[in-house]
């Protein structure tokens, strides 16, 4: 019925990768500094602080009304199918959310040809000015000092203190 | 024929979700499901019982909102879960008093600019509207055109209208877009996204409040509602910084949040209003002297109450607030202050105006409309016109329209076209998407 199949000629395993933002991070740079930032901006993009893992498995039981007949359905022709291993796989690929990135993966937009605007075409780019105010992650304010292990700035000694006890290193994978 | 459309602003952060042709969408809910916390569900067995249930989209704004997990079926603003997506959509049709049979009514669907063009998320969206739901036709639009087209009507002489053409600014919950609309149409070459938006300004001050008073990690909702009601856009940082450093009552930005107990308040609030907007005299000084004078007798007069206010109150869960409530909308304007690198608001307007036709680069100056949640921060307009001015030629103009109630200026607008004669024509239909597909009836949204 879609033609979009034939577009996207590279095949992809039906497997999700489950690779953490942390990890990703992680093997894309060998570098603390690095590191420790991206994945301080991965976590802005978080809805909970905590990843659930346990929340595909009780999915089901989250369905709104128990009466829905096509849930009902649903779950029969799931209990009467032989379960393979493969079968399974694909079912919790389908079910697990899939992280935006990987849909963008999947589109595989750098094929396309440069002057055809896309996502990645649409950021906004590297600003003009490299100098960036510094402010101390501590507490906020102008900060000249940065932490030599992570990068991290801060403003003076006991924010230091606090920066060393507490999250230096935090983000490294 | 057009009471039969329903427009579904279908935001990452709020579903708008009315009636094509009326003036105010039925409901504006939360995108998400939300489960209470397993770790803090209560302990007796009657109590995790009823507080077990799954919350979905308008039952959250009136639950309790401690410690609620979310889960939204949108991710960096695109949908990624369409089956999430399916049951909050599901749930909206069936409560709220929409037409009751979808068969016989269209959708106006609003999408990200580029949603169409990544297969992955527009197959399960056409397949969401036409298998799960039966709609009879459909037609998906971006946000900007819909924003350019209230503008437009609401104001017919102004230069939206005129020269039919605008910048579209619409800083929303999961990213910013800036977005050229010429002829009613936005130019897609001239889009330029900034990620951040509303949902990483909210985490960035649930990082900082929890690391530097008490863990909010899990209270998204309430740390939203501080985001809201405390932070502001600075037009002086430095200033700001010096004034937030000092003691006692010349702290003109410290102010109290009291946390939601669960017994006589429910809901958390800013402590002291009066002392909250202490800081908006800065603004006024040069426009009134005497209205800070005046302040400045009201303040010695409530010097008792101030000093009852400093204590912070440990039987209370509460937090005090000061150069945060600047530093975090900041981030709008200087995302590399955050380690992002990415340009700030004001260059991300200048490189999308650039990239159009140079004959346009006046009038998209002169008509910059600001749309989303996120341009609520008091003096956001402000703020983006001075940081533009110097980037722009001297000769031509800037001017900063923000629409009346930003959230809903998308709905407005799709409401205006789903009314309008044209609409159906322009439309897929049901049939339409079983003979060609998602991606050849896609092709007929995009210019």
């Amino acid at each position: 019925m879609d033609d979009d199949m034939s577009t996207s000629l590279r095949r992809m395993s039906s497997r999700t990768r489950k690779v953490a933002g942390k990890m990703a991070a992680a093997l894309a740079s060998s570098d603390n500094r690095t590191q420790a930032a991206l994945a301080r901006l991965e976590a802005l993009e978080n809805d909970n602080a905590a990843v659930e893992a346990v929340e595909i498995i009780d999915d089901d039981e989250a369905s709104l009304d128990d009466e829905d007949q096509a849930y009902i359905q649903r779950k029969q022709s799931m209990n009467m199918k032989r379960k393979t291993r493969q079968g399974k796989a694909r079912e919790n690929a389908k079910k697990a959310a899939r992280t935006f990135l990987e849909l963008l993966h999947e589109a595989n937009l750098e094929s396309l040809p440069p002057h055809v605007p896309s996502y990645l075409k649409a950021a906004v780019g590297p600003p003009s000015s490299t100098s960036r105010r510094n402010l101390c992650t501590v507490c906020g304010f102008t900060a000249n000092y940065t932490c030599v292990r992570c990068g991290v700035r801060f403003c003076c000694i006991q924010c230091q203190n606090i920066h060393n006890d507490t999250r230096c290193l935090k983000f490294v994978a | 024929m057009s009471s039969n459309v329903i427009v579904l602003d279908n935001g990452g952060g709020y579903i708008k979700i009315g009636v094509g042709g009326e003036r105010e969408p039925t409901a504006v809910v939360p995108n998400c499901t939300a489960r209470p916390n397993s770790s803090t569900v209560g302990t007796t067995a009657a109590s995790s019982a009823s507080t077990k249930k799954l919350l979905i989209a308008d039952e959250i704004t009136a639950a309790d909102p401690t410690s609620l997990s979310l889960r939204r079926p949108h991710d960096r603003g695109y949908l990624v879960n369409p089956d999430l997506q399916r049951d909050i959509w599901s749930h909206l049709f069936r409560s709220l008093p929409l037409p009751s049979d979808l068969s016989v009514s269209s959708l106006l669907l609003t999408q990200p600019p580029f949603a169409l063009s990544l297969p992955s998320v527009r197959r399960p969206l056409f397949e969401l509207v036409f298998e799960d739901f039966n709609f009879r036709s459909l037609y998906v639009s971006d946000s900007a055109s819909l924003v350019h087209l209230y503008e437009a009507s609401r104001n017919p002489n102004g230069v939206a209208s005129r020269t039919q053409c605008s910048l579209v600014v619409d800083c929303g919950f999961s990213f910013t877009h800036s977005v050229p609309v010429f002829q009613n149409f936005s130019l897609n070459y001239g889009i330029k996204r900034l990620d951040l938006g509303g949902k990483a300004l909210t985490n960035f001050l649930k990082e900082l409040v929890s690391y530097r008073a008490i863990n909010v990690m899990d209270e998204t909702l309430i740390m939203d509602d501080v985001k809201e009601k405390l932070c502001s856009v600075s037009l002086d940082v430095p200033r700001d910084l010096q004034i937030a450093r000092k003691s006692g009552k010349d702290n003109l930005f410290r102010c109290t949040y009291v946390l939601p107990d669960g017994v006589t308040h429910t809901k958390g609030f800013v402590k002291d209003m009066d002392e909250a907007q202490r800081y908006v005299t800065l603004y006024d000084e040069a426009i009134s002297p005497k209205a800070v004078a005046e302040e400045k007798i009201e303040q010695t007069n409530v010097m008792g109450k101030y000093e009852d206010r400093r204590r912070i109150d440990l039987t209370k869960n509460e937090f005090n607030l000061t150069n945060e409530r600047f530093l975090v909308p900041e981030m709008i304007f200087r995302p590399a202050d955050l380690g992002m690198n990415e340009a700030g608001l004001a260059e991300c307007v200048v490189r999308s105006i650039n990239s159009c036709n140079p004959l346009l680069h006046p009038v998209l100056y002169e008509s910059i409309i600001l749309t989303g949640g996120s341009t609520l921060f008091p003096r956001f307009a402000e703020r983006l016109e001075r940081e533009l001015r110097p980037l722009v030629p001297d000769d031509y103009r800037v001017k900063i329209t923000t629409l009346e109630d930003p959230i809903l200026g998308v709905w407005q607008g799709g409401s205006l076209l789903a009314s309008s004669p044209e609409f159906d024509a322009m439309c897929v239909s049901k049939a339409d998407f079983e003979e060609l597909g998602s991606a050849r009836c896609s092709r007929r949204f995009v210019q």
